[in-house]
């Protein structure tokens, strides 16, 4: 019927009312499914986070890191006769120059060479 | 001499009004900055087409064979929602998922515009293309009225972009008029809902395509070009192509689809009595797509214990962003400390997905 209007190009109102008012209801409901299908999807991810989280707490902790020698930084840089403060300006030197952010940079040792302090000390 | 002096005899007053016209155009878009990527394009090239024996008639028809009405498809609407769905963020929609139905809501004078175009004696496939104007979906509008072959797709456009540009105007004195002071002021909690996750956000274009394949398969082109230009944005990993998506794609088919529009804008086509109607009834959908969004908002107060501001039914419509930004604005006038930006948003694109769903229903219904 619907089919034999539309060829011919013409469709009483009541037609025009009823098919406007499928549309209208099918546009709802594939609306309504999707909303239902987000609130369920979005559970479900959060629920399997969740589940993931507590297995991670739920391992062992790893065994504190043994005490650092003496003279080593925090970030495991050995410093040799240098303080942690002169350390820390030459890192953010060391990243600055670069233009790599300090975690991406790694100091194995930072050392202060005598000779060349003596040097300067006598220019 | 006589050849040079030629054109100038051969001006007729039709061409004359489309110069005024496409003047119009140009004159909304810069100095009112109503849609003006879509309008001075289209208004240039109303004056382009319509200069006598213009030779800019030839290429524009090429580009709108070749953008809009080949073989394959409308390319050029397709192409653009590939932009459209980059650049849109579904974040608010999918932190309050009921919102959905606003948009569904706002559909309602598509349907019913339909039907008064049809008793007005348009034959059902040019009605069905009028009543898309109510989608306040350009490249939606576009695809369906070229789709199903409508003569009218000039007036179809220029109403569906003009009434686009004149949301700001068209929508508050309805939502006004639907609304009393206490409903406008309602404040709504913009803490509520759970941020989505990245898994939901790239899940959910695939989902809606799935899902609006399976019921109106002639709404795949639409909702999937929409759909993959979200995928690109939210994947995470293919950020240079989203920003290409968002910028330069969209801008790119924007210059092209405006004057390519304008090939139907030819003054013995545009300058008739159905023209006018058809504007009427563009502005007919865009007033009942308005009072059904904030009708249903109000109907979902009686039932529910946190109450909604109906404003953000209006949102509905998918004139993105305009007609979140205009309900946001409202509610900001009524009460300084009202944010309704979230949530009108989310309503907004809503609307996108509906519009599309309600375009591919047409399509499936009459093509």
């Amino acid at each position: 019927m619907l089919s034999a209007n539309i060829l011919s190009m013409k469709m009483p109102l009541s037609e025009a009312l009823a098919v406007s008012l499928i549309g209208i209801a099918t546009v709802i409901v594939i609306l309504a499914v999707i909303a239902c299908l987000i609130i369920l999807v979005s559970k479900a991810i959060r629920a399997i986070e969740a589940k993931t989280s507590s297995e991670k707490e739920e391992t062992p902790a790893p065994a504190p890191a043994a005490p650092m020698a003496k003279g080593t930084s925090a970030g495991q840089v050995e410093l040799i006769n240098t303080n942690e403060k002169e350390a820390a300006v030459i890192m953010a030197i060391v990243a600055e120059k670069t233009g790599l952010s300090l975690e991406r940079l790694s100091f194995k040792s930072i050392k202060l060479m005598e000779d060349e302090k003596k040097g300067d000390e006598n220019k | 001499m006589g050849v040079l002096l030629e054109n100038f005899t051969t001006v007729t007053f039709p061409q004359i009004a489309m110069w005024i016209i496409g003047a119009l155009l140009i004159f909304l878009a810069i100095k009112k900055e109503m849609e003006p990527s879509l309008l001075l394009p289209m208004g240039f090239g109303a004056i382009l087409i319509n200069l006598p024996n213009s030779g800019a008639k030839h290429i524009i028809d090429v580009l709108f064979r070749v953008g809009v009405d080949n073989e394959f498809g409308e390319l050029m609407p397709l192409i653009l929602f590939i932009g459209i769905g980059a650049m849109i963020d579904f974040t608010p929609l999918l932190t309050n998922p009921k919102l959905m139905l606003f948009g569904a809501a706002a559909q309602f004078g598509i349907f019913f515009t339909l039907c008064l175009a049809s008793l007005l004696g348009f034959d059902i496939k040019d009605a069905a293309s009028i009543g898309i104007i109510g989608a306040a979906d350009g490249p939606t509008a576009i695809a369906v009225s070229m789709e199903l072959e409508s003569k009218y797709v000039g007036a179809i456009m220029v109403a569906a972009y003009s009434y686009m540009a004149l949301v700001p105007l068209v929508q508050p004195p309805i939502i006004k008029l639907c609304t009393t002071k206490k409903e406008r002021l309602i404040r709504m909690d913009n803490t509520a809902g759970k941020a989505p996750s990245k898994m939901t956000k790239i899940l959910f274009p695939i989902v809606v395509t799935v899902i609006v394949g399976l019921v109106a398969p002639d709404a795949v082109a639409l909702i999937g070009f929409l759909m993959f230009g979200n995928l690109i944005r939210e994947c995470g990993v293919l950020n240079s192509l989203s920003e290409t998506a968002q910028k330069v794609l969209a801008n790119l088919v924007t210059i092209f689809l405006g004057i390519t529009i304008s090939a139907r804008m030819r003054a013995e086509e545009f300058l008739t009595v159905d023209t006018l109607l058809i504007i009427g009834l563009g502005l007919f959908a865009f007033i009942f797509d308005t009072f059904a969004g904030v009708m249903l908002a109000k109907i979902m107060n009686i039932f529910s214990k946190k109450k909604i501001n109906p404003m953000i039914g209006a949102a509905g419509i998918s004139a993105f962003p305009m007609s979140a930004r205009v309900v946001h604005k409202l509610g900001l006038e009524e009460d300084n400390q009202n944010f309704l930006l979230m949530h009108s948003i989310g309503v907004n694109v809503s609307g996108q997905i509906a519009s599309v769903i309600a375009g591919g229903l047409i399509l499936t219904f009459f093509s």
